[in-house]
Order: C-alpha cells, then structure tokens, then sequence
C-alpha cells in the first residue's frame, strides 16, 4: 500500500505551505508545512499545544491564516465555514463527537442537506443511500436508529460515514480511538484501509504511539508551533517520535518507584452494583503506599468500581472496610469525611469549574475547611492551601486569580490533584488520570502519584494505557464484563497476559 | 424511585378526588335542605374571585340561594375567553339560569349568543352590558348599580367635608387641590366615577384644580405606589385625594401613613367607593373621610332573587322588593358612608 | 384513543406494562383524569361536553404549537400571550360592525375578513422576526429576550388600545361575520363541527407535515439537539431560529383573530400568560426544555390534558382554587415521569 502511495510521489492531494498564525502574545503557527498524499494514512503528533488544533482550524477556515496558502488537487483554496470545507471534500470526524443525539442515525448524516422531493424530505432515498456507505465500509447499524442509542464508536463510524457521504477526499480524524477497545479499534483500521483504498486521505491526530506505527504510512511531528519533521512510518520507533515532540531524548517514560507497598487498609468485599449492567461481586484490598492499577476494555465497568467506592453509584450488595472497620459511603460527601478522594474521567464536565479561577478549583472539595467561627470564609488560609496546591503540585500558571479553562490539561489535572490531597485522603482513586495530557506533564503526574504513594496513600488507578499501568503500578486489577478477572503482580506480569484476562467474561 | 413515582401519581389522584368531596358549600347545604322538591340549577361566573368586592357579592348570592338553587360557580379568573368557555360547560351541565359577572362588558353579545341557543335566561351583573345588547334578548336582564350614582355621591360627600373642615385648604387659596387615583381605564364604573365626583364638587361651588389623574387599577399596591410618587412630587401642595375604589384608597393611606401623616395635626382627606370592612377601619379611625357603600349584599341578593326567579320559570322580579329602569336593570343604590352612619355599611356585610 | 390505550393495557403484562407505562405517561394521565371525573360525574360522558373541549382546545393548540417549535430549538417565548393579544386588539378594531356606534375606525369600510386576519398575522410574525433575530444574532437568551419583546408589545398593544375617540374600551360590536368564523359549525352528517376545530386540525397538519417530512423541521430538531453539530453540518442556525419564530408569531397572530371572535371583544389584557399555559402543556406533552424533542402529537395531547383538567373540574365543581393546586401538581407529575425516560440511572 505504500509503494502505491510512494508512486505517486511529488503529487500531494493536500498541500499546506509556510502557515503561520499569531494570537495576541503567542505565535501559534510558525511558517508550518504539512503535505498529504492521495490514499494515505498522515499522522499529526505533537504534544498538547504544539499546533495542531490551530492548524486544522486554518485548514477548515475556522481561524484566518496571516500567511501561507493552501492546495487541495493542486487548487488554492481558502475555506471560510465548515460547510464550505465539506463541500470541497475536506471534513473531520472529531474528538468530542458532535451529533444530534435525539435523532436517527440517517439524520445525522444527512443533516444540512436532505435529500428532497418536492417540497418533502426523500427518507426513502436517504435510507438507501446510507444504507449503500454502510455496506461499503462495513458498517452494521440501522440508519433508522436513535444515536443516543449507539455506542461510541458506532458515533465514530456514523461520522466517518458523514465524512464519506460528502464524497470528502481528505478526513481528519482527531483522537479517534481514545473512547474504543481493542476490537472497536481494528474495525476502525479496517475502515480506514478501506478508504485508502478508494483514495481518501486520512489525517490521523493522536497521542497512541504504538496505533501510529501500526496505521500511518507517513507522520509529521509538530513541537511549539513548528514543523519539526516529515517521515515514513516504517522508519520510525516510538522513542524517536517522542524525541522529535518532546525535543530532547526521553530515555525513560517513567519515574522511578520509589514507594512501598504496607499493611492492607481497604478491603472490599462482593461489591455489586444495583442498576445492572455495572460491577458484579467485586472483591479486592489495597495496602497502604500501593498503586493498583485497574485495567480493562471500554464497557467492562472500571468506573463502576471507583463511582460504588466513591458513593455516587447505587450498591446494592458488598461491604467495604477500612482498617478493618466497615464503611458504607452513600454519597460522596460521606466519602470525602472517609477519606476516599477521586479524580474523575472526564476533566471538563465533572472535574474542573471551567469558568471559574484556580483558587476555588483547589478548595471546593474541602470548602467546609474554610469557614470559621464567623460563618465567613477565611481568605488566608484559602491563599495558603491554593498556594500550597500550586507549588506541591508544581501548576504553571501567572496567578491564583487564574481561570482554570486557560491552563493545559497537564495543569489542570495538577490542581484537580492538589484540590483532592487538600482532603487528607487515604485512599485516592484516579480515573484515567493522564487522559489528554502531553509526553511531558504525563511524567511528572506519573511522578505526583508515586510520591503521594511513598507518603502512604492507597492509590487506585484506572487507565486504558497499558504501558503505564505496566509502568507505574504495583498491582494490576483486571476488569471483564463488569467482574473482576484476576488481580495481577505488575512485575511478573505482560500485557498478553492482561489483554486474555479482559476477555475473560466476554 | 418507582415507589417515589407511584406515590406521587397517587398522591395526585387523591388530591383530585378529595378535592372534588367538598362541592362550594351552597349547593351542598342546597341538596340538604330540599330533599322533596328538586331545586333549580343556577350557573354563576364570578370575573375575578379573588376580587375583595366581588367575594361580599359571591357570599350573598351563595347565601340567599342557600336552600333554594344549586349553584355552579366559576372563577374566570379576569379572562373572558375563559368566562365563555365556563358558559358552555355550564349550557352543557343542564342549569336552568345563568348568572354573570363579564370580565369584559363588551363581550355579552357572545355570552347572549350561547345564551339564545340553549333557550337560557341570563342574568347579568355587577358589569353591565350595553343597553341595545340587553334588548336583543328578550330573556336577559341586568343587576347593578347606576354606574354615575357612586360618583355623585362620593362627590357629595366629598364637598360637604370639605366645607366644613376649612383648614383643609393648606395653602388658603380657596381652591381644593386634590389628586385622584382611576380604576381600570375603560370600565364603566371607574370612567363614570371619576367624571361625576368632580363634577358634584364642582356643582357644589368650589373651585378645584387636579394634580394629578392616573390609573391605579382598582389596586392597593399600584394605589400606595402613586400616591408615594405623588407626594414626592407635591407634597403638601395635595389637599384631597380621592380614589376610584376602597382598595386604592387604603393603598393612599398606607402611603400617607408612610409620610408621616395622620400623627399630630398632618392631615389628608382620603374618599373611596366601596365601603369594603377594611375600608370602614379606616373610616372608624378618622384615616379616611369616607367610603361608598357599594352594597354587595343586595346586589348579591337581586341577583340570586332574580336568577332563581328566571330558573323556575317566574317573572324575574316575582316576590321581590326590585323594580326594573327603562333598560331592564335593577339598580340597586349606592349609600354614602361616614363615621356618623358606619354602623349601617356594618350591618351590610353581616 | 381510550379505547386504543386500554386495549394495549391489556395485552401487556409486568415489567413490560411497567415501561409502557412509563414512556406513555402522558396518556395515562390524560386517562386517570377522565377516569376520575367520570367516577365522580357520569354525565360528563356527552358529545357536548367533548365538543366544547375540543373548541376551547382549538385556540390554544395554535399558540402551543408555535411554541412547540420554538422549545425544540432550545429557546422560549413569553411574548406570546402578548401577541395573542395584540393581533385580537388589531384585528376586531378593524372588523367591527358597520352599525356600532363606538367603532375604532367610524369611517372604516367593511373589509374582507380575510385582510385583517393576513395583517396581523403580518405583524405578528413581524415581532416573532424580532423576538428570532435578537436570540439568534443578539445572542440573548430566549427567556430575557421575549421577556423584553413582552413587555414591548404589551406597551405598543395598549397605546393602540387606549386612543381617541373613545379611550380604552374593550373592542366590542365585531362583525356577526367575523365572529361565525370563530363561533360556526358545520354540519357533518348530523354532527356539528366547530370551525375553531377544523382550524386547529388544519393548523395541526400544517405544523406536522413541517416538522417531519421538510428540511426545514429536520434542522428544527437538529439545531435544538446540538447547535453546533447543525452549523458544522452547513445548517444556517440564525435563519433557522429566525424561521422558527416567524411561524410561532403568525401561528400567535391567527390564534389572536380567532380568539377575539370566539369572545366577541378584545383589550390589551385579551392573551395575558396564554404563554404560560402554551409551555405547559408543551412541557407536559413530552417537548423537552433542553431541546431536540418534541412531537406534534405529544402537544396537542398536552394542550387536551388542560383542557380536560380545565374544562373537568370546573363541571365537577371543584373549589377553583383548588384547580390551581392540582393544576400544579399535574404538570410536575407528567414531568417527573416523562424525565425518568431521559435519565441514565447509576
């Protein structure tokens, strides 16, 4: 497939030339390049930051380029709307899915441009003609179904059918595995090579290294705004992306672990969940200065686990004890007076106040901490702990007064970190903590969470990344299907061994 | 959840069926004291029941029908569409006779219409239709007042008080300054009201000079929100205030009182229509001049009189004290109301 | 529908009549409410009383469904009431009879029906063009917006009220022509239609066939469900909105002429918090406030359930303010049971 590619060599379908974009005090995009093949996998790296937002925003005209021009087959073009991008063949299947939920599969695809006879919409036509992409790409949904009712990477296929409709010639896929399993990501690939082979180009965004490798026939690493370097995949290695992103060789991706695991002081007994289908008779103990890792597929109920713990999740049977006395966390503000901390998934909608500054975004889990006999809050020690969370946790930002929204998500995650340690917690459960951070911050919370467990927190911690559970952890809890598959020593274990322990209860 | 939920739907439907147990009390105590003879039902629609006058004149329909008509009474909540649509339900519910309160006293052509179909007869009240309208109709007629006479006689009242009480002419110039607060532009009653209470002071040879005009709309709040704007403005410079309706008038003494008067020798001559029990405190007290007695009681009274008369097939006026004008309207008189004869306006509202 | 409703209550049995119950709420409540004023008075069981409540409901779907619309696409409309009012204000002053002696218009000639009702249906879409184009360029949210629009027209309503030659007199001595096409039957085969009926019915279709079989009804959903989604997929989200609003404005200002000639007068107090009942019944007919749902039929069976509750209580003689109070409790139980769809349990 790349030799078919590398025939058409000088011939690019997508050419953008010396872009360069400024925002009010930053440059953005300096004197960029990227040029795309016809029938190619083209990954965009870069960490968090490095331009490739901003740069797909140029291409789709969402931002105005101050300079630099943009081909499409040779032709300059410059598009001013989404629609107009569309149009032209060029469309994005995005990270944060943006479908209309309430309505049919078919609508979606088809929004902005029914079919029409008449004066009436043609549902008989959309529906074959959906139903005609479906088949090309392999796809079995029914087009009459609700999309709220899909899963996520059916959404994704719905989009990338969306893309296809509108004849596009170039698709920019953004993070499009992060929410999938293992078998949802090779139908992805499938799709994807089965584009190739109609000519459609693929700008592929994504932080997975290892996907990269296995999906890309050519990759281009931006670092600060700038275009670092073009290369065949084939003659890349995980290391050496990460070098040419991060700009200094990355020896070691993990810190060293330097805690140690003690007593048992969380023992949880045949947790299962009321509202099926969740977690069913869970049982497991962490010690004190242990990280338990809890792996799984997406769909096998890792967060069930920390939400029952946590008591934001109906339990209807099991027992919990703590230093060998039973708890029962009802709601999270019991838990918090327990001393369980977490730090959930999703950053933007249930951890961080978006629109609100640093300050609070420390305190707010603890806010009972901060009003004295007068009833008031006390502005001091508030300064203090948000200073405190800034410096332990080393958050960049010019202020405490500082919007949390403005900061990168390694920061965020940082204060989120401080916000829950300001709790004295025993037991810290991290949900997908290094979730969207950049190569860089990914180390140093790696970093936070084993120092916070050589002070003697019990830290659970649930990831999809399986080179960091591997990395960083001392156990491993492997989830399937909603029950526990087996617990795992980190040092003796592969991740062949968790992959076969995930598809246990399948 | 599910239980929650169950509970709440149950709960609603309870609340229905409890709800419909306690039937308005007339027709109830109605069905108990006639067990022979099947007495008539009657529709009433009051415009507004939460109106302070209109529930005197609901009271003594209710209580002058007591044995002798079942009634259906409907609020219409001040909005005539609903009003119509309270007439065809009670067209359909089988009553005999129809009693109603417009909210909007253009709209009888409509209510005769519905009125004519079924072969009903309709009493009007307290809102009076025009005159051609009430003669369309040969089985409608009309309870009320002479929407002129409480204007006359507030404006009597009004001029006596004023010439026996010199000193209310603060700045001696021999003209009655005076501020008044209107009901609801385009009602009859507030229109006749406010030209012929002015017009009997002026009749009564005293010069008068209006401050102020402004629509209270027959309510205490906007009423006390006027007269505060009005004596920020004025001040003293005010000599009499005079006011559409009872409601009003205690919204003018409250911001009075407000403004430091009634204390020591701060004095305001404040007049209503009305004679609602609050107002007749206020008369009690000395915080108002006067009051109207607007007389719900036998207003009430000829209403059921005539509406039980109608439903049973009588001449309308059979076995009453009334007597029909020109324009088949009983008018029931208005009595001026002051400290001399509050004893009398008391006894109305017994 | 009864029937269809008890029928299929038969034939299921357990959890499923459980779910069935649940995603048919509204239905339910509709037929516990007949059920319960039936129980208490039989004669309410008569095409009379059915027919009266489907005219009183005629009106009322017309604004509800205007309204309607305009919730699926996330916003709101306060003004509505307000423009009810004003359209009746306009159009009796312009179609009273040409012996009223307190006519508006002394001189005016006998006009079509049909001119007056165009205009303010005219007007009406006019501020509902206003009331679009300050939420969907102005970027102010529904609520404020109409709040303000319904405080204006209120204002513009009242000073064309309250002029010479005779002040503010409520608008009476309509045409005997203009109030039969609000207050006429015909008769069908020994039954008695109301016209008021066969608008609503037309209206009913009208707003169907355009919210589900046109472009125009797709984008609806679709820039109510997700805004962004619809502007990334090229759907034009301010002629959309402005579109929206038009409709509920002229569907605000037929609804105004008819009811005017349904009451046979009109002030500017005529439409006061229709609004409210309007949302209401939408609510409680199963359009979402969050928006992207909605159905036709979900809201004219809301604005029955109000009108069975109005039209029921009242013949049952409940204690009016009573009404209020189980009014209240009725919206908040369909409510609550219809959210339970929506909600994802954990």
């Amino acid at each position: 497939m790349q030799n078919a590619a590398l025939k058409h060599h000088g011939e690019y379908l997508l050419e953008m030339v010396g872009i360069s974009k400024e925002f009010p005090g930053v440059r953005a995009l300096d004197n960029v390049q990227f040029k795309v093949r016809p029938g190619t996998v083209h990954a965009l790296m870069g960490e968090n930051g490095a331009g490739k937002s901003t740069l797909m925003k140029c291409l789709f005209g969402i931002y105005h380029t101050d300079s630099g021009e943009i081909y499409l087959s040779g032709k300059k073009i410059r598009f001013t709307t989404a629609r107009q991008a569309l149009d032209n063949g060029v469309s994005m299947v995005h990270q944060e899915l943006n479908q209309v939920r309430q309505r049919n599969v078919m609508d979606n695809i088809w929004l902005g441009r029914y079919p029409k006879k008449g004066l009436f919409v043609d549902e008989d036509k959309m529906y074959e003609d959906t139903r005609k992409i479906f088949n090309e790409l392999d796809i079995r949904l029914d087009p009459r179904e609700k999309v709220e009712k899909l899963s996520v990477s059916e959404m994704q296929m719905v989009e990338i059918a969306k893309a296809v409709s509108y004849h596009s010639k170039v698709i920019v896929m953004d993070e499009p595995t992060s929410s999938l399993t293992e078998k949802e990501v090779n139908h992805l690939f499938t799709i994807i090579r089965a584009l190739k082979e109609k000519q459609v180009s693929i700008i592929y965004i994504s932080h997975k290294m290892e996907e990269i490798l296995q999906i890309s026939d050519e990759v281009t690493v931006m670092r600060d705004g700038k275009w670092i370097a073009t290369k065949p995949a084939k003659e890349l290695t995980t290391d050496m992306i990460i070098s040419l992103m991060v700009g200094r060789d990355l020896t070691n991706r993990f810190p060293e672990k330097t805690n140690m695991p003690g007593e048992t002081i969380l023992k949880v007994e045949g947790l299962t969940a009321t509202y099926q289908p969740s977690i069913q008779d869970v049982s497991f103990e962490l010690r004190k200065g242990e990280i338990l890792g809890i792996a799984g597929l997406v769909g096998s109920k890792r967060t069930d686990i920390v939400e029952s713990l946590f008591g934001i999740r109906h339990v209807s049977s099991g027992d919990v004890y703590l230093h060998g006395k039973k708890v029962k966390n009802s709601t999270a503000e019991e838990a918090i007076r327990n001393r369980f901390a977490l730090v959930t998934e999703e950053r933007r909608s249930t951890g961080i106040f978006n629109i609100l500054n640093i300050s609070f975004n420390s305190i707010v889990a603890n806010l009972g901490e901060y009003f004295g006999s007068t009833g008031l809050i006390d502005e001091e020690k508030c300064k203090k702990d948000t200073k405190w969370v800034i410096d332990s946790m080393s958050v960049k930002t010019p202020s405490q007064r500082t919007l949390i929204g403005s900061l990168s998500g390694g920061n965020q995650q940082k204060v989120i970190l401080g916000r829950w340690l300001l709790t004295q917690p025993e037991i810290l459960m991290l949900d997908e903590p290094t979730r969207g951070i950049d190569v860089g911050a990914k180390y140093e919370i790696y970093k936070l969470i084993i120092a916070l467990a050589s002070e003697g927190k019990g830290i659970m911690m649930i990831s999809s990344e399986m080179p960091e559970l591997l990395g960083i952890t001392d156990r491993i809890l492997v989830m399937s299907n909603g029950r526990v598959a087996g617990i795992v020593e980190t040092r003796e274990t592969t991740q062949e061994e968790i992959l076969r322990l995930s598809a246990k209860y399948l | 959840m599910k239980k929650v939920l169950a509970l709440l739907l149950a709960l609603t439907l309870v609340f229905s069926l409890a709800a419909c147990a306690p039937k308005p009390a007339a027709p109830a105590a109605g069905e108990q004291a006639a067990p022979a003879a099947e007495t008539p039902k009657i529709g009433v629609t009051i415009y507004k029941f939460d109106d302070n006058f209109m529930s005197f004149v609901r009271r003594a329909i209710e209580k002058s029908a007591e044995g002798k008509a079942e009634l259906i009474l409907n609020d219409s909540q001040n909005n005539q569409a609903t009003q119509n649509e309270q007439v065809d339900m009670m067209i359909s519910k089988g009553v005999k006779s129809l009693a109603i309160n417009l909210v909007d006293p253009q709209a009888a052509p409509a209510i005769i219409t519905k009125a004519k179909a079924a072969n009903l007869p309709v009493v009007f009240f307290n809102k009076e239709p025009n005159a051609d309208v009430l003669k369309s109709y040969d089985k409608c007629w009309y309870v009320g007042t002479a929407s002129a006479e409480a204007g006359v006689i507030q404006g009597k009242m009004i001029a006596d008080a004023w010439k026996a009480n010199a000193k209310w002419d603060k700045n001696g110039d021999g003209k009655m300054q005076y501020v008044l607060l209107k009901g609801e532009p385009g009602h009859p009653d507030a229109e006749a009201r406010t030209k012929y209470a002015v017009e009997e002071v002026k009749n009564a040879g005293i010069t008068v000079e209006e401050l102020e005009l402004q629509t209270g709309m027959w309510d205490s709040v906007k009423g006390k929100e006027l007269v505060d704007a009005w004596l920020a403005k004025h001040g003293d410079k005010i000599e009499f205030v005079i006011c559409n309706n009872d409601a009003m008038a205690l919204g003018a003494v409250s911001s009075l009182k407000g403004n430091g008067y009634f204390t020591g020798d701060k004095f305001m001559p404040v007049v209503g229509v009305d004679a609602i029990p609050d107002a007749l405190e206020q008369v009690k007290s000395g915080l108002m001049v006067g009051t109207v007695l607007n007389d719900a009681k036998n207003q009430g009274g000829a209403t059921s009189d005539l509406a039980i008369n109608v439903a049973n097939g009588k001449d309308p006026l059979d076995g009453t004290q009334w007597k029909f004008d020109n324009n088949k309207a009983v008018r029931v008189p208005y009595v001026a109301v002051t400290k001399d004869n509050i004893a009398f306006a008391e006894e109305a509202y017994k | 529908m009864l029937s269809k409703v008890s029928n299929r209550l038969k034939s299921l049995t357990g959890k499923d009549a459980a779910a069935w119950a649940m995603n048919n709420a509204i239905f339910l409540v509709l037929l516990v409410l007949l059920l319960v004023i039936i129980a208490i008075s039989p004669d309410f069981v008569s095409i009379n009383n059915f027919r009266n409540i489907l005219t009183q409901a005629s009106t009322r779907i017309i604004i509800a469904l205007g309204i309607g619309g305009l919730i699926i696409t996330q916003g709101t409309d306060l003004s509505a009431g307000r423009m009810v009012g004003l359209a009746a204000v306009i159009s009796a002053s312009l179609l009273q009879a040409a012996e009223y002696p307190y006519r508006m218009y002394p001189d005016l000639p006998m006009l079509p029906i049909f001119v007056p009702i165009l205009l303010v249906a005219a007007i009406t879409g006019f501020f509902g063009l206003i009331n679009g184009f300050i939420i969907s360029k102005l970027k102010v949210t529904p609520f404020i917006a109409t709040l303000g629009t319904m405080i204006i027209i209120y204002g513009v309503n009242s000073i064309y009220f309250d002029r010479p030659p005779y002040g503010a007199q409520p608008i009476g001595g309509l045409s005997q022509s203009y109030m039969d096409i609000a207050q006429g039957s015909i008769n069908l085969g020994g039954f008695m239609i109301p016209f008021l009926v066969i608008y609503a019915a037309l209206v009913t279709l009208f707003i169907w066939v355009l919210w589900n079989k046109t472009r125009f009804g797709k984008n609806i959903y679709a820039v109510g469900g997700n805004p962004e989604a619809a502007v990334v997929s090229g759907v034009n989200l301010v002629r959309t909105i402005l579109t929206v609003y038009v409709i509920a404005g002229v569907l605000y200002g037929f609804a105004g002429a008819l009811e005017a000639a349904r009451v046979g007068s009109a002030t500017n107090n005529t439409g006061n918090m229709y609004e409210l009942d309007a949302i209401a019944a939408c609510v409680v007919g199963g359009v979402s406030f969050s928006g992207g749902i909605g159905t036709v039929s979900g809201v004219v069976t809301g604005v029955l359930i109000f009108q069975v509750i109005n039209y029921g209580l009242a013949f049952i003689g409940v204690n009016p303010y009573l009404q209020y109070i189980i009014k209240g409790l009725i919206i908040i139980t369909a409510v609550a049971i219809d959210t339970r769809k929506y909600i994802k349990k954990k």
